[in-house]
C-alpha cells in the first residue's frame, strides 16, 4: 500500500521534474560559459588587475582611459573600415554571383557555386598565409600585375594599403559563402512573381528592383547584420596578415587590441572594458540595422 | 533486489531520452569524479616544435633514470603563452615546467614580485654552483628584482651572414669590414642597379624596419637597451638616438638597406629574394641559421658568417636576438624532481650536443663549447666551421635586461621604428614620444599601486 503510494507520489514528482531536466543541461553549460564570464567580465571592466593575485576597483576609470586611447580609436577605425567595405564590396559581390549562378543562362552552375563556396572551408590561418605570398610586393601576383602598368605598391608595408588588403582578402574568403545564403533567397522568390512583373511591362532591372530585392530582404537583413557582427569581431586574418597590426597599428583591429591588452599586456580590466564598449558597438549597430531594413516592422 | 524506483516505460517520452540521461550523468560523474593520479608525474610545456622533438628523443633516458617517475611532454605551439597565462590567473592546471619565448616572459612578471607564478631557481643555481658554469648575461632576460625565474635555453649571438660571391664581384673583402663606417662604405659599392633600369636590384643589407628586432639588437650590441638594470625607461637616451638615426640613415641616406621581404626575416618572400640575390647580407642569430637551412636548402655554400660590424674599433662583434628559457611554477606539485628534469634537459653535455646538430642552438653552459662538433665544417657556410665563430663570440653577448612592461614598450618602438623609418617624425621625436608614453603608463600604474 505504501509502496504504491511512494509510487504514484514519485510519478506524480516527475512529471513537474523531468521538463526542468531535459533543458538543465542547456541552462547548466549556459551559466557556466556564458553567464558567469559575462558577468565576470562586466565586473573585471570595474577593476584594474596586476600580476595573477591583485587588483583595484576603479569603477569607469578604464572606460574613460580607453576613450582617450588613440591606438583604441585607431582599431575602431580600421574595424569600421573593413565593416564598410564588406558592406559595400562583399556583400554585392555575393548578390551578384548569385543572381548569376541562379541564371539559366550559366552553365556548369554547381561547380561554380562549389568553387565560389570552397574559400570559407579554407582556415583563416591559411588565407592569411597564401594572401602574404599574394601581396608581397616585389613578387607578390598582386604587383606583378600592377607592375605591367608600372605601379608596385606596399600592399602590407605602408599604412594606406593594409586595410583594403585585408577587405580584399575577406571578399576572396567570404563573398562565395554569403552567395550561398543570397542563392536560397532567390530559389525561393516566386516565379509567378516575375511573370506579373513581365505582364505590367517590367524590365529586367525594374524586375530586380521591384521584386527581387524586396522578397529578398529577410535574406539581406540576416547577411548584412551577421556580416557585419563577424566584421567588427575580425581578429585572425589582420592578425596574421599584417604580423599583428604592423606597420604602425595600420592592422589593428578592435579584437587585436583587446587580445593584446589581455593576453600580452596583461591588462585584464582594460581588455575586459574594450570587450563591453564592443559588445555595445555591436549591439547599437544590429538593431539600427534591422530596423532600417524593416525587420521590426508588422506586416 | 535493487530498483530504479522508475522503470523505462513509464519514464516520459520512453527509453531512448532514459539511456541518454543516464548517459550524461555518468559522464559527468567520470569528469568531474576523476581521482588525481598517483606518482610523480612531471608536466612539461613546450611551445616549440623543433624542442619537443628534441626532449621526445630524450624524456625516456630521464624516465629510465627516474623509476616511478612519468614526464609528460605536451607541445602547445604558438598558443602555450595564453594558455599558461590562464593557468596562472586561475592557479590551477598550470605546468611543474615550462619553456617560455623572450618577448613573452614580460607579462608573466606584472604586479608584486612574490606574486610571480615562477619559482625563484637563483637559491639552487648558486648552491649548486651553476652560475658560473653558464653565461651569466643570459640570466637577464629571466631575472627581475634579484629573483631568476627561468634557466636560458640558448645564447642567441648574432652573426652578420653574407653572399661572399656577390660581395667580391662588387670589389668587397667581408672580412676586412671591422666597423658599421666599413660596413657602409662596402654597401655602398655592393648596392647596386645591375640592370640599369634606375631600380637598385641588389641591397647590401635587409632590414626589418616593421618591428623592433633588427634596431634593437643594433642598440644591444652597443649595451644599450629599452630598461636599465632597475626599470628605468633609456629608449630616448643619446645612445638609442643615434642608434635609430644611424639605423634610418641605412635605408634613406646611404640607401643601402631594403626593408624586408614579407612581414618578417622568416618570410617566404624574404627567402625568394635572397635566392634571386637582392639581399647580399643579414643579421642572423643562431636559430635563424637553422631556419636558413630548412627553408632554403637550395642556397648552400652561398652564405658565409662573419662577427656583426662594431660601432668602434675593438667594439663588441655581437648582440642577441630572441630566447626561450625554462621555468618551474609555483604549481609544480615536485619541484625537486622537476629541477632534476631541467637539469637533465638543459646542462646535459650530450643533449646540447645533440642540439646544436639538429637546431644550431649555442647552449649556455660553457662546459658543452669545447665539444668537436662546434669546430665541424658546415657545409651550408661553404665549409666554415660556423659553430666556432657563434662561441667565439659567446662570451661578449651584451644583457638584455627584462621589464614587466615590455610587451607594452616592444608595441610601442615597432611604431616609432617605423615612423623614423619612412620620415613621419626624426629618431629623436619618435623615441622621445615613445619613452613618454611608456613612462606615463608606468606612472600611472605607479599612482594606482604605490609600487611598480
Amino acid at each position: 500500500m505504501n509502496r504504491k503510494r511512494r509510487t504514484n507520489l514519485l510519478w506524480n514528482q516527475q512529471q513537474k521534474i523531468a521538463p526542468y531536466l531535459f533543458i538543465a543541461p542547456f541552462y547548466l553549460l549556459f551559466v557556466i560559459f556564458m553567464g558567469y564570464p559575462l558577468i565576470s567580465s562586466l565586473v573585471m571592466s570595474l577593476y584594474e588587475m596586476r600580476g595573477f593575485q591583485s587588483r583595484i576597483f576603479v569603477g569607469f576609470g578604464n572606460f574613460t582611459d580607453l576613450f582617450g586611447d588613440p591606438i583604441f580609436w585607431k582599431s575602431l577605425k580600421n574595424t569600421a573600415y573593413f565593416a564598410i567595405g564588406t558592406l559595400t564590396l562583399q556583400l554585392p559581390i555575393a548578390l551578384l554571383l548569385a543572381i548569376l549562378l541562379n541564371s539559366k543562362f550559366v552553365k556548369g552552375k554547381n561547380f561554380l557555386r562549389l568553387a565560389f563556396f570552397a574559400p570559407v572551408l579554407v582556415a583563416g590561418v591559411f588565407v592569411a598565409i597564401i594572401f602574404n605570398l599574394v601581396y608581397d610586393q616585389r613578387a607578390g601576383l598582386v604587383n606583378q600585375e600592377f607592375i605591367l602598368f608600372g605601379k608596385e605598391i606596399g600592399w602590407l608595408n605602408e599604412e594606406n594599403y593594409v586595410m583594403p588588403a585585408v577587405i580584399l582578402t575577406g571578399v576572396w574568403q567570404w563573398a562565395g559563402f554569403n552567395m550561398i545564403y543570397f542563392l536560397a533567397g532567390l530559389q525561393g522568390i516566386r516565379q509567378e512573381l516575375y511573370e506579373a512583373a513581365a505582364v505590367d511591362g517590367a524590365n529586367w532591372w525594374q524586375a530586380f528592383v521591384h521584386v527581387t530585392l524586396p522578397s529578398l530582404r529577410p535574406v539581406i537583413a540576416f547577411v548584412v547584420v551577421v556580416s557585419m557582427i563577424g566584421s567588427l569581431q575580425l581578429f585572425d586574418l589582420p592578425f596574421i596578415l599584417t604580423n599583428g597590426g604592423e606597420p604602425a597599428d595600420a592592422g589593428s583591429t578592435i579584437v587585436m587590441y583587446l587580445y593584446k591588452n589581455g593576453f600580452q599586456f596583461m591588462r585584464l580590466g582594460y581588455a575586459a572594458t574594450i570587450g563591453w564598449v564592443l559588445f555595445f558597438i555591436i549591439a547599437v549597430i544590429s538593431i539600427v540595422q534591422l530596423k532600417l531594413l524593416g525587420i521590426f516592422r508588422d506586416e | 533486489m535493487f530498483r530504479l524506483p522508475i522503470d523505462a516505460e513509464s519514464f516520459p517520452l520512453g527509453k531512448g531520452p532514459m539511456v541518454m540521461l543516464i548517459l550524461f550523468l555518468i559522464s559527468t560523474l567520470f569528469i568531474f569524479g576523476r581521482s588525481e593520479e598517483q606518482g610523480e608525474d612531471i608536466e612539461f610545456w613546450i611551445f616549440a616544435n623543433t624542442h619537443y622533438e628534441e626532449y621526445q628523443a630524450r624524456v625516456p633516458l630521464f624516465e629510465a633514470q627516474n623509476p616511478g617517475v612519468n614526464v609528460q611532454l605536451i607541445n602547445f605551439g604558438g598558443t602555450m603563452h595564453d594558455k599558461l597565462l590562464a593557468a596562472m590567473l586561475s592557479n590551477f592546471g598550470a605546468p611543474d615546467l615550462v619553456e617560455v619565448e623572450i618577448t613573452s616572459i614580460g607579462r608573466f612578471l606584472k604586479g608584486a614580485i612574490d606574486e610571480v607564478g615562477f619559482v625563484d631557481l637563483r637559491p639552487r643555481l648558486e648552491s649548486e654552483g651553476w652560475m658560473d658554469r653558464l653565461v651569466v648575461s643570459r640570466f637577464t632576460p629571466w631575472s627581475y628584482r634579484g629573483r631568476i625565474f627561468g634557466i636560458p635555453h640558448d645564447l642567441h649571438p648574432v652573426v652578420l651572414l653574407y653572399r661572399d660571391d656577390l660581395f667580391k664581384a662588387a670589389g668587397v673583402e667581408m672580412t676586412e669590414v671591422e666597423t658599421w663606417d666599413d660596413f657602409i662604405a662596402a654597401g655602398k659599392k655592393a648596392t647596386r642597379d645591375l640592370d640599369g633600369d634606375g631600380k637598385i636590384d641588389q641591397y647590401a643589407i635587409v632590414l626589418d624596419r616593421r618591428t623592433e628586432s633588427d634596431y634593437f639588437s643594433l642598440l644591444l650590441q652597443q649595451g644599450g637597451g629599452f630598461f636599465d638594470e632597475d626599470g628605468n625607461v633609456i629608449i630616448d637616451s643619446e645612445l638609442a638616438i643615434e642608434t635609430l638615426e644611424f639605423f634610418t640613415a641605412l635605408f634613406n641616406e646611404h640607401n643601402i638597406a631594403t626593408p624586408v621581404y614579407g612581414t618578417w626575416h622568416g618570410d617566404p618572400s624574404n627567402f625568394a629574394a635572397m635566392q634571386d640575390g637582392k639581399i647580399l647580407s643579414i643579421l642572423a642569430p643562431d636559430w635563424y641559421v637553422g631556419i636558413l637551412k630548412s627553408q632554403v636548402p637550395q642556397m648552400s655554400g652561398k652564405w658565409k658568417a662573419v662577427g656583426m660590424p662594431a660601432w668602434h674599433p675593438d667594439g663588441r662583434r655581437t648582440t642577441t636576438r630572441g630566447g626561450t628559457m625554462i621555468g618551474i611554477t609555483k604549481q609544480c606539485k615536485h619541484p625537486d624532481r622537476a629541477w632534476e628534469l631541467l637539469k637533465f634537459t638543459y646542462f646535459d653535455r650530450p643533449g646540447l650536443v645533440n642540439r646544436y646538430e639538429t637546431t644550431r642552438i649555442i647552449p649556455p653552459l660553457k662546459a658543452a663549447w669545447d665539444a668537436p662538433i662546434f669546430k665541424e665544417p658546415d657545409v651550408y657556410l661553404g665549409g666554415q666551421p660556423l659553430g666556432e665563430l657563434f662561441i667565439q663570440l659567446a662570451p661578449d653577448l651584451p644583457p638584455r635586461y627584462q621589464n614587466p612592461y615590455w610587451s607594452e614598450a616592444a608595441d610601442l618602438l615597432n611604431d616609432a621604428i617605423f615612423a623614423a623609418v619612412t620620415e613621419k617624425q626624426t629618431p629623436r621625436e619618435a623615441l622621445t614620444d615613445l619613452a613618454e608614453k611608456v613612462r606615463a603608463l608606468m606612472a600611472k600604474d605607479m599612482d594606482r599601486w604605490g609600487e611598480m
